[in-house]
């Protein structure tokens, strides 16, 4: 390899370890993805999230109130114990109750 | 990117053709329940399809929207889009030639930064989508022997991208997405913008100097001693250890493959 090495395998190493001891992200990256959940059953009609994003047409498109199959963002760990009035408990897999015909 | 790109048959091209140029002839086949021409039927479907063409533009570019007012930016977008219609069935990956088009499109050549905004909001909407991994884990790199690690090689999570610019884009997309007053931006003061999606989220940075030729570097398959070696003769004060914090942090890459203890001759 001719490529002219200005840091040495050391300092690398010292860079990398300075990098990870730096608090700052330990608590995102492993609570990036655990930060929120997919909540089916619990949206409102309307409001319901969605993944394909704008330029689509599914975010904000379930008609009834707590329609069983969308689903909203919500914080980690507090779906399931959603309760929306009626014994109605909200899910992170998709439900069949309150399906618009 | 394009995952949805249809070859429609000829008798369909010339459908699509007459959708969006009205001054072509009403296609072949198209009539009414009598049996006669169904013209007007046929110019309410065309501007339902340019209309949902030009609003999903809207969705997609909101900043760009903002930045030149909904009335021009509708007229541009019917002047965009009959230029360059959709190239893919999925909605969502229309418009990647937009910023290309804000480049030649001369009444919005004094705002010579909105090419780039629109790039930030396509890199988005893209990252939006891309493929779902998990973000390369700290421990993950940690783990690496150091005569192992400057020949360390990285793997780009789907969603990354880096949108390079001479002006300060970032600034100019963030305040624009959020409705915030655009007064105390210095427009000139350039910005390298990093958007990624370590999870359900897309995160958009601001790259300091030096950062995004380091990660383009490493995106583009060079060794971390290479890349590093690379940025630092160009950029004498860049900050090693806060570029690979931030990497980590904003899930730049998906994984990494350490290099090989034996040395062999590279190439």
């Amino acid at each position: 390899m001719s490529q002219k090495t200005l840091i040495g395998a050391s300092a690398l190493a010292g860079a990398v370890a300075m990098a990870i001891s730096g608090a700052s992200f330990l608590a995102s990256t492993d609570g990036a993805s655990a930060a929120t959940e997919k909540c089916y059953g619990v949206a409102m009609a309307g409001k319901n999230d969605c993944a394909a994003g704008p330029g689509t047409t599914c975010a904000g498109t379930s008609k009834v109130d707590f329609q069983g199959n969308a689903w909203k963002n919500v914080e980690a760990g507090t779906c399931v114990g959603m309760d929306v009035g009626e014994g109605r408990m909200g899910s992170l897999e998709p439900l069949d109750r309150d399906i618009p015909a | 990117m394009p995952q949805g790109k249809v070859e429609p048959p000829s008798p369909q091209a010339g459908f699509g053709a007459a959708l969006l140029n009205p001054d072509l002839p009403l296609p072949d086949g198209v009539i009414g329940p009598g049996g006669k021409a169904a013209t007007k039927r046929f110019a309410v479907y065309r501007n339902n399809v340019t209309v949902s063409l030009i609003n999903a533009l809207a969705d997609i570019f909101p900043a760009v929207q903002r930045l030149v007012g909904e009335g021009f930016f509708r007229d541009m977008a019917r002047i965009y889009l009959a230029e360059e219609p959709p190239q893919s069935a999925l909605m969502f990956e229309y418009g990647a030639g937009f910023a290309a088009f804000l480049e030649r499109f001369k009444p919005v050549d004094k705002l010579p930064y909105l090419p780039d905004v629109a790039r930030m909001e396509r890199a988005w909407l893209d990252a939006y989508h891309a493929s779902d991994a998990e973000p390369l884990r700290p421990e993950s790199l940690g783990a690496i022997s150091p005569e192992n690690l400057g020949e360390t090689i990285f793997t780009p999570h789907p969603a990354t991208c880096i949108v390079q610019s001479r002006f300060a884009v970032v600034s100019i997309f963030s305040a624009s997405r959020e409705q915030r007053p655009l007064g105390n931006i210095r427009p000139l003061e350039p910005e390298d913008g990093l958007i990624t999606r370590p999870s359900d989220a897309v995160q958009v940075r601001t790259l300091p100097s030096g950062a995004s030729l380091f990660f383009e570097g490493l995106i583009a398959g060079a060794t971390l001693s290479q890349a590093a070696s690379i940025t630092l003769e160009q950029h004498s004060g860049f900050d090693l250890p806060s570029a690979i914090s931030a990497m980590l942090e904003a899930g730049l890459f998906s994984s990494c493959t350490p290099g090989q203890t034996v040395s062999e001759p590279v190439k």
